[in-house]
């Protein structure tokens, strides 16, 4: 078959399906895959193009995924899936992992790991003849000529990879210099390698190349088989007949073709030629050197599953058994080499079953809890183990541990006590557990994240608060469906029913979004729970993190935890309490919000967490995870300082007052890491904390007003690393008198919603947004102006410096803090779950963030493409780039590229959060088309291209 | 006398006197008139006399005024309202809808996009800050989870659970221009009436659009009646109990699914072709807000219309009754609706709400009866249509 011939079938075979996935005007390229590639690109005119691929550690890309160390780096950065599996893994592990199903044709194989098409793009609108020809042509079909930069994107130093293989810095010139594979000047193309016609009657199996066998023979239930092999050597042997020692052994034998045409060579460096067997079916191909077939017998009679899992059907249908015999034919003596079967047969070993490596830890996190009606259990919500726990109240042991669904958070039982309701924070769904069984009886989907969770007294409703969708979901329990969605304010958390059932108080952990440089303004949203709609939406001034609420029996007014972070002034005047404060916010049922703080002046107390009010109204406690106390807190004294105070004082003196909490705190409670959820009894004796890094309640004696001991809910002892870095992460050991510790800015890992006016250069300067720590592993360098290459200069000398202002981590806190930073994981994304298909607005706006062109059909520079600086898979190029948005109050034009995935999770935006939504990045701060060409888009289409931003 | 035969006597006193009115001033089937209007002006507390829209729920009434939004308590009568100095985004509200699950007033901005009023809180949405395809807006429809929002430029939805925003324009829907004037939803249906595309339906469920237009094609004439809707040029569309009523600047019409019916004031009672808005109260009975007052039709088969004006040189409230053009009866009240330029009305149980632009008519409807009724004539009928006002 002469070239051209092959050329053009492989043309014909690919462009239907190209043409019928999109069937439009503008043809939109598809991933053809390496064997269409190596049609022309191969033999000695082309320099042995693919061949050079093939023995370079590229087109072992994917295969190395299975290794140890991939999943070792998969769990370092939080990634739950497998990493073959994994988008993350394969955007640099592989080809088009990026691209939908219908962008990849059937040529196309995941498996072939960084093939041409990973620098080169999709080449079905560029491949053909005519159009590689004319470069400017191949160029606007879709080629790409890579660039330094394109290989950075991926071979960028990333913390994991460091982390588990120390990998030195890539020297990008070097390795440019390994994988060239120019053209020749004087090109022309190569006969293809003739295949075996196979036997004349057709009876014998045909060959059908080994990514059919590998559909089946891949993934760990089958030991990664195919990969071992893509490691092995036997996958190159078709392409090491272009090396000169090839060419040597081939001249030193008197070979007069080159070593891959000749036939004396493929017969032990091809499957095809091996074993000419009945010829060949259309997926295999002669690039794939000594495939599985070459041992196992040709496979086109035995593949089928059903023989597979026959060995009788199996054999009989032509899979052969491999022994010593079946190697030397091949290895004994070849090229003098001296062969040793045994050594050999360990090097290619593929097992089915792979070796169990030991699990980490699990621990428990216990975050809240409820008491059953009558008092007699517990329920904790333990948010590591996906369980509930249930502890004896009277013995005060744990009796029993039950599975729900993923992230437990909070817990809330029917009137009768006959079923209790857990909120699965990763799974966006309620558990209904049956309490007499002790087991999950159904799961209720709700919105994104949810947390706090109520049963209405008369056991009617449930009322779940979705933090990531800022909503309330209302369950009609009898129907176990949800029939109404309210609106929150931001981050909805914790809520509480007042005593005469009229009235739901909401908590909001984020403050709602504010002018540019102005304080926070967080909301208690309130629920008439007569008619179950918001009522009204109390406005909490300079109040962040509200997260605790629980009403006084009064029914006068409800208690709830508050930070209030000063984030528009450096932190200058640290040693006054200026920075974070921590209080209480006191919200009156006729309209009237106070704020008190629970600092002292040299003892904060930091992160109060939630707050519980004793039967008699006369106590409150109130938690602080940053701390490891419980405050405890004379209502009497509080109420009465707060009724004999002036409006003036109470409005602007007492949010601020370091001095007032010694007069209504009466007492500290020590308790364990990072108390979370108290709960009182009802009679009134004994409260119970949560402390979620220590796996374990501690219980406390109300009438003596002291720890009474510590219930341990059965987490492991070992204290790994990472949970020692969640420890310090939580802890605000590091701060000056204890103000604050991260979890405060960067609640449980993610973020505050605040712009923070951070270095002491002056108020008002370079004010840069908070980012999420979910993810952040890899995408150094860190700080908007991307100075801080690493994680520890990040969370080391630059927090004692700009942070904590007393002495810094010492090496193990930081290295641990470093370690749990970089697991926490982003959550499943919302906009499209895994495995789903993009809807019809997403699919197109994807091709809104890939386009080449504008509407008017100009070249976009490549400089100015959405995909080009946000490449995926984390999709940002980690460099730094003047979008024009430098304003009067930043040092530098130049910003961090922030990655994008789950970006609908993080507003606002840009580097000084000025922009409130995804659409005013482009509708209102890119005038001059600086931040990628935009403003020639038509309004449905940045809302395709925005549906599209927020699936990645 | 025991009680009960006391009672006995006193009805049937007042029935034979009722007998004896009946026959005197004529009995006949008539439609229930409001004629106990009360007004509702800056004077009052509104923001603005110019009532763009109005939502009534339960306990309050929801007013849309080209400077502000107001909100009248049922039970006081009190009025609160919000201007841009309370918080208001936008000043001119020219749309509302409340979803009646979740207590949210959805408010329409001409020029400030979309708002929602939940808990005195007010969000905002506009072209910048989301995916709302224009800021001037003329009508919102609160469907399911989602908000329709018709603008000038085409008409949006928004998801309020996913936060995704779709647009239908002419590049996905049958509009032939995308000035959009007004929506409405009901049955697993919205209607949007569009400037020279009718009325055009969207099926919620396949997502497939319908249009209907003006079959015979002629902007000038109605060249065959009946045969669908009267203009392309749309105002306002309100669906309910399968029937769709229909508002254009030149004529309304009323469609039954097999049937439309064109409805012109040289033949009806409506006051004038010049349409503003209308709401369909059930499939009998439609209220159309014109330039020169409300025309009613209050009973479908019979045909039979009330026009409500205000006599411009008394001020009085002026309702003719009609039917196939012969007035029943002419009832004059103290007050009737403020200003004959009316533009919008609202159905609030028994009451009626009408927006004009000098003020907001809350209509009583004290023993309100749907259709016809066997009652005693309010006045003796006049010989002619009355030439009602047409101050603006």
């Amino acid at each position: 078959m002469s070239r051209y011939l092959l050329c053009v079938l492989s043309i014909v075979l690919i462009l239907p399906s190209a043409v019928l996935a999109y069937g439009t005007a503008q043809r939109q390229p598809v991933y053809v895959g390496v064997k269409a590639c190596a049609a022309c690109h191969d033999g000695e005119g082309m320099g042995h193009q693919c061949s050079i691929w093939q023995q370079s550690k590229h087109a072992r890309a994917y295969a190395v995924l299975a290794q140890p160390g991939a999943k070792a780096i998969a769990q370092l950065s939080g990634i739950p899936q497998e990493p073959q599996e994994s988008v993350m893994c394969l955007g640099c592990h592989a080809t088009g992992a990026h691209a939908e199903d219908w962008e990849k044709d059937d040529t196309f194989f995941v498996e072939d790991g960084v093939q041409c098409e990973h620098c080169h793009g999709p080449g079905s609108e560029y491949m053909t003849e005519s159009v590689m020809r004319d470069r400017g042509k191949a160029m606007a079909a879709g080629l790409n000529m890579p660039t330094t930069r394109d290989c950075m994107v991926c071979h960028q130093v990333k913390g994991s990879h460091v982390a588990v293989h120390s990998l030195p810095t890539l020297d990008v010139l070097k390795g440019l210099r390994r994988i060239a594979h120019p053209t020749p000047e004087e090109w022309k193309y190569s006969d293809p390698v003739a295949l075996p016609a196979g036997d004349s009657q057709g009876n014998a199996p045909a060959h059908i190349g080994v990514f059919k066998c590998g559909t089946c023979h891949k993934g760990p239930s089958m030991g990664y088989q195919f990969s071992k092999w893509r490691m092995s050597a036997h996958s190159r042997a078709f392409a090491v007949l272009t090396t000169e020692k090839a060419y040597e052994i081939a001249k030193e034998k008197g070979l007069k073709e080159p070593p891959q045409r000749s036939a004396a060579c493929l017969k032990c460096h091809s499957t095809a030629h091996h074993d000419p067997a009945g010829g060949q079916r259309d997926l295999y191909s002669v690039y794939e050197g000594v495939g599985c077939e070459a041992c196992h017998g040709a496979g086109s009679a035995y593949a089928e599953e059903a023989r597979m899992t026959d060995p009788r059907a199996a054999h009989t249908a032509g899979l052969k058994e491999v022994n010593e015999q079946t190697c030397l034919r091949c290895h004994e003596n070849a090229h003098d080499k001296p062969f040793d079967y045994e050594k050999a047969l360990a090097k290619i070993a593929h097992p089915t079953k792979i070796e169990q490596v030991a699990e980490a830890p699990h621990y428990k996190t216990p975050l809240n809890l409820a008491i059953l009606p009558g008092g007699k259990e517990l329920y904790v919500a333990c948010e590591a183990s996906h369980t509930v726990i249930v502890v004896d109240a009277q013995s005060r042991r744990k009796i029993a541990e039950i599975a729900v669904g993923r992230h437990p958070t909070d817990v809330a039982f029917s009137p009768d006590g006959q079923r209790a309701y857990v909120s699965n924070r990763l799974d966006d769904t309620v558990s209904v557990v049956d309490v007499i069984s002790r087991k999950e009886i159904g799961t209720i989907p709700v919105g994104d994240e949810p947390h706090g969770v109520l049963v209405d007294p008369s056991g009617t409703y449930l009322y779940v608060l979705n933090t990531s969708s800022d909503s309330i979901s209302i369950i009609e329990l009898a129907t176990q469906k949800e029939i109404k969605r309210l609106a929150a304010s931001r981050n909805p958390w914790s809520l509480s029913l007042a005593p005469d059932g009229s009235e739901i108080y909401v908590t909001n952990n984020l403050s709602r979004f504010v002018p540019f440089r102005t304080p926070s303004m967080s909301e208690v949203t309130i629920i008439n729970a007569k008619r179950n709609i918001v009522d009204d939406r109390r406005v909490v001034p300079a109040a962040n993190l509200m997260q605790g609420v629980d009403w006084h029996p009064s029914g006068k007014f409800a208690l709830t935890t508050l930070n209030r972070t000063k984030n528009l002034v450096p932190m200058t005047r640290l040693l006054q309490g200026w920075t974070i404060t921590n209080g209480l916010g006191i919200i009156w049922k006729d309209g009237r919000v106070d704020q008190v703080l629970l600092d002292e002046p040299g003892m904060s107390f930091p992160d109060p967490a939630d707050v519980v009010i004793t039967p008699n109204g006369r106590w409150a406690l109130a938690s602080s995870s940053g701390s490891n106390r419980i405050a405890v807190i004379d209502l009497e004294k509080m109420i009465a300082m707060l009724e004999a105070a002036s409006d003036h004082d109470r409005e602007h003196v007492f949010p601020n007052h370091l001095g007032k909490p010694t007069e209504f705190v009466v007492k500290h409670i020590p308790v364990e890491y990072s108390p979370r959820g108290i709960i009182v009894t009802p009679d009134g004796k004994s409260a119970f904390v949560a402390n979620a890094l220590d796996d374990s309640l501690t219980a406390i004696d109300l009438e003596r007003m002291e720890a009474a001991g510590r219930i341990d809910l059965g987490g492991p002892k070992e204290i790994t690393k990472i949970r020692y870095g969640e420890r310090v992460f939580h802890s605000a050991n590091i701060t000056f008198h204890r103000q604050f510790s991260c979890h405060s800015c960067h609640p449980d890992g993610h973020v505050d919603g605040l712009t923070y006016d951070i270095e002491p250069d002056g108020i008002g300067i370079s004010p840069v947004d908070n980012r999420t720590l979910r993810g952040i592993l890899d995408t150094a360098p860190f700080k908007w102006e991307g100075t801080n290459p690493s994680l520890q200069r990040q969370c080391g000398p630059r927090l004692a410096v700009f942070f904590t202002r007393i002495q810094p981590f010492t090496d193990e806190q930081l290295s641990a803090l470093d370690n749990y930073i970089c697991t926490i994981p982003r959550p499943p994304n919302r906009y499209r779950p895994l495995g789903a298909e993009l809807t019809d607005a997403q699919r197109r706006g994807k091709a809104m963030f890939e386009r080449t062109m504008t509407n008017d059909g100009r070249l976009i520079p490549k400089g100015n493409r959405c995909v080009t600086c946000h490449a995926p898979p984390l999709y940002t190029d980690r460099q730094r780039h003047d979008i024009g948005t430098k304003l009067k109050w930043d040092r530098e034009s130049e910003f961090d590229t922030p990655h994008l995935n789950n970006i609908y999770d993080s507003s606002p935006y840009l580097h000084n959060g000025i922009a409130e939504t995804l659409e005013e990045i482009w509708t209102v701060y890119n005038p001059d088309d600086q931040h990628g060409v935009t403003n020639d888009m038509t309004k449905d289409q940045l809302n395709d291209l925005i549906e599209y931003i927020k699936t990645l | 006398m025991c009680m009960i035969h006391q009672w006995i006597s006193k009805g049937l006193i007042v029935l034979a006197l009722s007998m004896v009115f009946a026959s005197a001033a004529g009995a006949a089937r008539l439609p229930y008139v409001y004629t106990d209007w009360q007004h509702f002006t800056v004077k009052d507390g509104l923001p603005n006399d110019h009532v763009f829209a109005v939502e009534a729920d339960e306990t309050k009434v929801w007013v849309g005024t080209e400077n502000g939004l107001a909100c009248i308590d049922k039970r006081t009568g009190k009025v609160k309202s919000w201007t841009e100095a309370e918080g208001l985004p936008w000043r001119v509200v020219s749309a509302l809808d409340m979803n009646p699950k979740t207590g949210e007033l959805w408010v329409g901005l001409f020029g400030g996009g979309l708002a929602r009023f939940s808990g005195g809180r007010v969000d905002h949405w506009h072209q910048l800050n989301s995916g709302l395809v224009n800021d001037v807006v003329y009508g919102v429809a609160v469907e399911n989870d989602n908000v329709w929002v018709a603008t000038t430029a085409g008409a949006s939805r928004f998801n309020t659970v996913t936060g995704e925003w779709t647009i239908y324009t002419e590049k996905n829907a049958p509009m032939e221009e995308i000035w959009n004037y007004g929506v409405c939803q009901s049955d697993g249906k919205v209607f949007l009436s569009v400037w020279g595309s009718g009325i055009l339906e969207f099926d919620i469920k396949t997502e497939n659009w319908k249009d209907y237009l003006d079959p015979d094609g002629e902007m000038e004439i109605d060249l065959y009646r009946d045969d669908g809707i009267v203009h392309v040029i749309t105002t306002g569309v309100s669906h309910v109990d399968d029937v769709l009523w229909v508002s254009s600047y030149f004529g309304m019409c009323r469609y039954d699914g097999r049937y439309w019916r064109g409805y012109y004031a040289h033949e009806t009672g409506l006051p004038s072709d010049f349409g503003n808005a209308v709401k369909g109260r059930s499939a009998d009975e439609g209220w159309y807000a014109t330039d020169k007052g409300v025309g009613v039709v209050t009973d479908f088969s019979t045909d039979t219309w009330i026009t409500y004006t205000m006599d411009p040189n008394t001020h009085e409230g002026v309702a003719v009754v009609t039917r196939n053009k012969e007035v029943l009866e002419t009832v004059r009240s103290p007050r009737g609706i403020p200003h004959n330029y009316a533009l919008w009305v609202e159905i609030d149980g028994d009451d009626v709400w009408v927006g004009t632009s000098k003020g907001l008519a809350r209509g009583k409807g004290a023993g309100y009866y749907p259709g016809l009724k066997e009652r005693p004539l309010h006045a003796p009928a006049a010989q002619k249509v009355v030439q009602t006002g047409t101050s603006k």
